[in-house]
């Protein structure tokens, strides 16, 4: 991966220490860590800050404090596509190919949309509008977000998404574990945050079960683990000779 | 940026929610040019007293075309907010300067007054500035500034009828008194130099409120 300047690589998206809250309002992501390098999964209960996290990537939202490095090309679909956009089909795809300066994809064909190109789009079923928002979204070259990009597909577009993802980095919230490979990250569930110093052996610390990111830093790392594997990625960090400064 | 212009007005045309403002617009300006509107340049000082509440409207159609959700899309495609706020600051003024040309020719088409070149020029050049200011104060209180429309409306409407009794306090002031002079003065500069900072002013804030 070729580094993006002091924080983060190009083509990964990069969450550090992220929290959001709306206005006074409770806390919706709390120091969350997490690096996106291929393709991951976000799943928790409702409310538990997916949609929030999904647009923080995607750029849609600052975060309250923390930092996101992106790259230039994040291609988003969002929870639901609106139902009543005049504009129809081939006209949006178009807009959006020239914002992008992108090339028209095969995506429709694959997905087997089967509405009509020139009508507003208010009149397309639910699940050819969900489509042309996957197209769109697709014009991406780097990352896709895409949050519960399964709403409304049929069984068969269910799965021809599941194969275009294989090997894309995207970050994909997915309550029906449509992605049973994909890294999961688990809103619900909370994360350690273990930072080290004199770090030596980034690979095998990245290799350890239960390590969700590594964010190198110099010689300091930041490493977010899963709680229930805290204790192990510990050992073996001090097991390489890591020195341990603060674990949260 | 001129591909993102061309979909924000696409939308916007496609949508009809800018017919409302033009005819009103239209209609206000038949009214106002059946008959002699008196010597040339005071002949513009209702039409242009008429664009800048016209443009804050038609800004608010712009600025709230796409819905929250479209709009997300639009700002990730486009790569930032920035971007798209400025991208629909040049759409809204690049309608308000349509209208400008529209409020220009009419009279010197349907008065009996001869009118000279320059007199078009500056006509042309006080309602574009009329324009500038109503497509600010419409992109200062609009989304993502205030994300509420009815908030929106009653706030540009508000500040829009507040800028009448205020007279030549304001910017609009300047223009409509020199207009009613018959002259064209330095203090119509200014206000348009005061409509163009409204407008960055306005995309400035919006990216920083998004």
């Amino acid at each position: 991966m070729r580094r993006h300047g002091e924080f983060g690589y190009l083509g990964v998206v990069l969450l550090d220490q992220v929290s959001k809250r709306y206005g006074r309002g409770p806390w919706v992501l709390r120091d969350l860590t997490l690096e996106v390098s291929g393709l991951t999964v976000l799943t928790g209960a409702n409310g538990t800050g997916k949609s929030t996290l999904l647009k923080i990537a995607a750029g849609v939202l600052k975060p309250t404090s923390g930092r996101v490095a992106r790259p230039a090309s994040v291609g988003y679909v969002p929870e639901r596509f609106p139902s009543d956009v005049k504009m129809s089909a081939s006209s949006y795809l178009a807009h959006m190919g020239r914002i992008r300066r992108a090339a028209a994809t095969d995506v429709l064909d694959r997905l087997g949309f089967v509405g009509s190109m020139t009508a507003p789009m208010s009149q397309l079923s639910k699940g050819n509008a969900q489509k042309v928002a996957l197209a769109q979204a697709f014009l991406a070259t780097d990352v896709l977000v895409l949050d519960e990009p399964w709403t409304g597909l049929d069984p068969v577009a269910a799965g021809e998404l599941v194969e275009m993802l294989q090997g894309r980095t995207a970050l994909v919230s997915d309550h029906e574990g449509h992605l049973a490979d994909a890294t999961r990250v688990d809103l619900a569930g909370g994360h350690v945050t273990i930072d080290l110093s004199r770090v030596v052996g980034l690979d095998e610390l990245e290799a350890l079960e239960g390590v969700r990111s590594v964010v190198p830093r110099g010689s300091s790392a930041r490493v977010v683990v899963a709680p229930d594997r805290s204790d192990h990625v510990l050992a073996e960090a001090l097991r390489l000779g890591c020195s341990v400064r603060s674990v949260r | 940026m001129i591909a993102l212009v061309r979909y924000l007005a696409a939308d916007v045309l496609r949508g009809q929610r800018f017919l409302a403002p033009l005819l009103v617009f239209l209609g206000s300006l038949g009214m106002l040019f059946a008959y002699d509107p008196g010597p040339q340049l005071a002949a513009f000082s209702g039409s242009a007293a008429l664009i800048y509440p016209i443009g804050a409207w038609l800004t608010v159609v712009v600025a709230t075309s796409e819905d929250v959700v479209r709009r997300e899309i639009t700002v990730v495609s486009a790569g930032g907010w920035p971007r798209v706020l400025a991208a629909v600051a040049v759409t809204a003024v690049v309608f308000g300067l349509a209208f400008a040309v529209v409020a220009t020719v009419w009279p010197v088409v349907a008065s009996p007054r001869p009118y000279s070149f320059l007199q078009v020029l500056a006509g042309l050049g006080v309602h574009s500035v009329a324009a500038l200011l109503g497509v600010g104060v419409g992109l200062m209180f609009s989304r993502p500034v205030f994300d509420s429309i009815g908030r929106t409306v009653l706030v540009v409407f508000g500040v829009v009828v507040m800028t009448y009794p205020l007279g030549r306090h304001t910017p609009l002031g300047w223009v409509l008194d020199a207009l009613g002079d018959n002259t064209v003065t330095l203090p119509i500069l200014w206000a348009g130099l005061i409509g163009f900072g409204l407008v960055a002013g306005a995309v400035a804030l919006g990216a920083r409120r998004a």
